[in-house]
């Protein structure tokens, strides 16, 4: 099993992975102080899913703020995603933003552009 | 120092408007209680948007002089957070390597010559790229505060010695 189950910090988001449930989500802030090992097992285990596609895959991203460092992590992520997604996964994903938050938003746009032929649904969070 | 030289400091951070203003060492523990110092002190501003832009500039800003301190020969960096009337700078300054300089110079006037929508475009093509001279965000900072900016970033390089420039970098929100 390569479930997750980060909690959150003041810099750090939660991070959740349940392989059964096929659900993959991360909430709150990030600007870890040390990118590569925050993000390094995340990227491993959305990596190793292109293994065992589960047949439906709900990503929920909810993010407040974000480092560059991170959105950089969030790539890598997402090119797990589109391996998911060229194995015949069926992906799901939720970009959620404050009401009011561009940056956020705008972050959701420039994912879905960079990664066109995955389902991202990008919209304010109530 | 003299209580006159503090007084001169003040009387040009009264008149500049500072809300903030660091010089010194700079490092993670530092960036992470100024932080918290800014979140506390937008959350005045009824402005949310803007304030999480001036947070995200300063993030950025504050990221990239951990990252080039210590490298480029001197661990200390300088920020500065202040607003007059209805607009808030935030500067950032530290001492970079004279060869390095030369190549910040060319992107920075690029970027400073570029419209909103190519700096999107740039910013999309470096969500990508990896680096490992310009760090863990390899670039991203810099089209990150280049593209929150409400006007094109300024800069400046100050000589120090044969070797080593000031840099200094200016975003308007």
């Amino acid at each position: 099993m390569n479930d997750l189950n980060i909690q959150e910090t003041e810099r750090t988001p939660e991070i959740k992975l349940s392989v059964s449930d096929g659900v993959f989500s991360i909430r709150g802030e990030s600007f870890p102080e040390d990118v590569s090992a925050f993000y390094g097992q995340v990227i491993e285990s959305i990596d190793l899913l292109k293994e065992n596609i589960p047949d439906r895959f709900q990503v929920i991203i909810e993010l407040i703020y974000t480092n560059s460092s991170s959105i950089k992590a969030l790539y890598r992520i997402f090119e797990g995603f589109e391996s998911i997604r060229q194995g015949g996964g069926n992906l799901d994903i939720l970009w959620y933003f404050q009401e009011d938050d561009d940056i956020m938003e705008e972050l959701g746009e420039d994912f879905h552009d960079r990664f066109p032929d995955l389902k991202i649904n990008v919209k304010p969070k109530n | 120092m003299e209580i006159s030289q503090a007084i001169d400091i003040r009387a040009a951070m009264r008149k500049s408007g500072t809300i903030m203003a660091y010089n010194g060492e700079v490092s993670d523990d530092l960036m992470v209680t100024l932080a918290d110092l800014l979140k506390n002190r937008m959350k005045q501003m009824d402005d949310k948007k803007r304030s999480r832009t001036v947070f995200s500039i300063f993030m950025e800003g504050m990221q990239n002089l951990i990252w080039h301190s210590g490298k480029d020969g001197s661990a200390a960096g300088m920020v500065c957070i202040s607003q007059k009337e209805d607009e808030i700078t935030v500067i950032c300054g530290n001492r970079v390597l004279k060869e390095n300089a030369l190549a910040l110079e060319t992107t920075l006037k690029e970027l400073q010559a570029a419209d909103k929508d190519t700096i999107r475009q740039l910013y999309r093509e470096g969500m990508s790229k990896s680096s490992k001279h310009d760090g863990p965000g390899a670039g991203l900072g810099l089209l990150e505060i280049a593209r929150r900016a409400s006007h094109p970033i300024s800069f400046a390089f100050i000589d120090v010695d044969a070797s080593h420039v000031d840099f200094f970098l200016a975003a308007r929100i």
